[in-house]
């Protein structure tokens, strides 16, 4: 109850500063995935209540279908059974994330980036640009950003109001990294907020041939990929909670 | 005479949209790429502004506000935070250290702009004249 004076006070400074509180039922679902003895009825009650978490979590849960006919796991109640709540805290996590992608590029680039499925865009082939940015804590995990070379220059061109061929890679380099920072900066509010303690490593940006990404131990993957004009981009997110 | 200001972030795509922001105003910015070059930038040119990031190696953005806020001669410069965190934790801290503003990243131009001239005052630059 000590706490409450403070959220007070957050909220006035919020107000102040014009700062936007998370969707509601992701606030809502964090708290919940923080709570190690929090029963999963709670949970499916929240997710159920969310159109978009729901088809979500059911997407993490069937990771090998390429659409829903393809499902094994039909409900939340059986996702969050069978994958455990990790695939919630996933959940928790790729909103924040998407929301702040999708607002830097409307705010930052104007231009409308779309939130699609992952087998909707062209698979990524041989070199492309990969970032990665890590955080630690009662939530350990990375967040994997890839896209062409093509794509990272014109995000990074329109980002900076430069021509493509006035770009040199340290530019393209850095604007990705920031790309990532301001995704994985809002939800890591949302993680601590809700007492999921986390600390952000600096961003790491380079070129790779590797598709894979790596899993932390007894963790899970969400999937996310998004979509502006030619622009296609890919969103990995692993995470393991309680890693403390 | 032109406002000084100084843009504190180790990422160079955010300082060089920071310069695009004010461009059109009479100011002179000045950059530094984490908390510790960021002291020695403000006691060196004496900004009237500061637009400090948060998280940024070797001194991150509230030791360095902290240390600013100690600084007798440094105190008084008004600091508006320029970061993607918004927890409530670190709103309290920063808030409670005596940031003047906070804008959470990402962000327009403008509303730097409009937040930045609730702390200084802000001339438009002449446009020049076509001979």
């Amino acid at each position: 109850m000590a706490a409450a004076p403070d959220i007070n006070q957050y909220k006035e400074y919020a107000r102040r500063y014009g700062i936007a509180a998370a969707p509601e039922s992701v606030s809502r679902l964090t708290q919940l995935v923080a709570r190690q003895d929090c029963c999963t009825d709670e949970i499916v009650r929240v997710i159920e209540k969310d159109p978009g978490l729901s088809s979500r979590l059911l997407r993490v849960a069937n990771p090998g279908a390429s659409d829903e006919s393809e499902y094994t796991v039909g409900t939340v109640d059986e996702a969050l059974m069978r994958n455990g709540i990790g695939c919630a805290l996933l959940l928790a996590m790729g909103t924040p994330l998407s929301l702040a992608l999708i607002k830097t590029f409307q705010t930052m680039l104007s231009l409308k980036l779309e939130s699609v499925d992952v087998h909707q865009l062209d698979t990524l082939r041989d070199t492309h640009m990969r970032g990665s940015i890590g955080f630690a804590g009662k939530v350990t995990g990375h967040v994997y950003l890839r896209m062409s070379s093509d794509s990272g220059k014109a995000i990074a061109a329109n980002i900076l109001g430069l021509e493509p061929a006035e770009l040199g890679n340290d530019e393209i380099r850095d604007a990705a990294g920031e790309l990532l920072n301001i995704m994985t900066g809002n939800f890591k509010s949302n993680l601590c907020d809700a007492g999921l303690d986390c600390k952000l490593q600096p961003p790491k940006v380079g070129m790779t041939d590797d598709l894979s990404t790596p899993v932390e131990p007894g963790g899970g993957l969400e999937r996310l990929a998004f979509c502006a004009g030619p622009i296609q981009i890919f969103v990995d997110v692993t995470a393991n909670p309680w890693n403390d | 005479m032109a406002t000084k200001i100084l843009s504190v972030d180790d990422s160079r795509t955010i300082r060089l949209i920071v310069g695009k922001a004010f461009r059109p105003y009479n100011v002179t910015l000045v950059e530094a790429a984490n908390g510790e070059e960021g002291l020695v930038v403000a006691a060196r040119e004496k900004p009237e502004l500061i637009i400090l990031d948060v998280t940024m190696p070797v001194m991150d953005g509230v030791t360095m506000l902290a240390k600013l806020k100690e600084d007798p001669e440094l105190k008084a410069i008004p600091v508006i935070m320029l970061t993607a965190e918004s927890g409530r934790e670190n709103v309290l801290q920063i808030a409670r250290l005596g940031v003047r503003d906070y804008l959470v990243k990402p962000f327009k131009e403008d509303q730097l702009i409009e937040k930045a001239m609730r702390c200084v005052t802000l001339e438009k630059r002449p446009v020049p004249t076509p001979v």
